[in-house]
């Protein structure tokens, strides 16, 4: 990025405020660069609820027929796929955008907490292909395994990381998900799509509208300079 | 309590914007100079004047890397800075009240 600081243009505003206004002024601020410098729009949390009913939605219906279960049909694992990648773009997309801009230890920290984090899924998939290499199972058993595991796993993760930043919020968020996935498990191979799907889709769209609640308005003239 | 009790360099509209913009950033944490222009939709001219300031009082510390077109500045609070929004705050707050 390029920044070109030339002479100053005009004379700048000294002008001094009334203290209701000048409350009004930082608590408006603060509001509006917390919204700013963070990613979690309820954008984000739409796009996540849409790609979780269509995406499960639609290899439940490849799914919902088989006996035995055989597995999901290759066109709709490309679809589910599909939307997971664009997912995952339109996350890197919302937080490129929040973060530019930004430098400093925080930006360390997450890279850290990225490789960590991705570190922890990777032993936890040795633990789930040590778990199905134990045995023959079911095709339904190695799906359910793997999706309702991966779910889980993700899920404590990011309780860990919501812990170690004392974010409450996010952490009570990733609770229900290990519950729709654990539910998702006993619906057994072919109900898990369905049940993963509405109730990751309703949960992401309770999200969403708590994150347009909390960003809608102006906020009262609270006086505080913390961040 | 009277309003001459705020720190006369903060209690102006755009450098309390600033100082508010950078608080809400973790200490240790830098923002470009164009993205802080960007938030607070002031001219070049009129933001490096106040920076200048702020920074003059000890308040901020710019950091400019690299040369020419490619040449980056950012801007962070220093401690004494974030403790003096901290003062700032309460002393308004304290003047909200009555105090």
């Amino acid at each position: 990025m390029t920044t070109h600081i030339g002479p100053p243009s005009g004379a700048p505003d000294e002008s001094r405020m009334e203290p209701r206004e000048a409350a009004r002024l930082l608590a408006q601020t603060q509001a509006d660069a917390r919204r700013s410098l963070d990613f979690r729009a309820p954008w984000v949390s739409l796009v996540a609820a849409a790609v979780a009913l269509v995406g499960f939605g639609l290899v439940w219906l490849s799914v919902r027929n088989q006996h035995p279960f055989t597995g999901p049909s290759p066109a709709s694992l490309v679809v589910f796929y599909g939307l997971i990648a664009f997912r995952i773009a339109t996350v890197i997309y919302a937080y490129r955008r929040a973060r530019s801009g930004i430098s400093g230890h925080s930006v360390m920290a997450q890279r850290n907490e990225a490789v960590a984090m991705g570190v922890a899924l990777s032993i936890w998939y040795l633990v789930l292909i040590a778990i199905a290499s134990s045995a023959h199972h079911s095709a339904g058993f190695y799906w359910s395994l793997g999706l309702n595991g991966t779910l889980i796993a993700l899920a404590a993760i990011w309780t860990g990381r919501c812990a170690i930043h004392r974010r409450w919020r996010e952490a009570a968020l990733t609770v229900p998900v290990a519950l729709i996935a654990g539910v998702g498990a006993i619906a057994g191979p072919r109900g898990m799509w369905l049940v993963n799907g509405v109730g990751l889709c309703l949960l992401l769209l309770a999200n969403a509208a708590l994150e347009a609640w909390q960003r809608r308005g102006t906020p009262a003239p609270t006086v505080r300079a913390s961040a | 309590m009277t309003a001459e009790a705020l720190d006369p360099l903060i209690h102006v509209p755009a450098r309390l914007q600033i100082m508010a913009a950078l608080a809400t950033l973790p200490a240790g944490d830098q923002l470009s100079f164009k993205r802080l222009q960007d938030m607070l939709e002031l001219t070049p001219g009129n933001l490096i004047t106040h920076l200048r300031k702020l920074e003059e009082a000890g308040y901020l510390a710019t950091t400019k890397t690299g040369s020419g077109p490619a040449s980056r500045t950012s801007i962070a609070l220093t401690h004494d800075g974030r403790h003096a929004l901290d003062v700032y705050a309460t002393t308004l707050r304290g003047l909200l009240n009555g105090v």
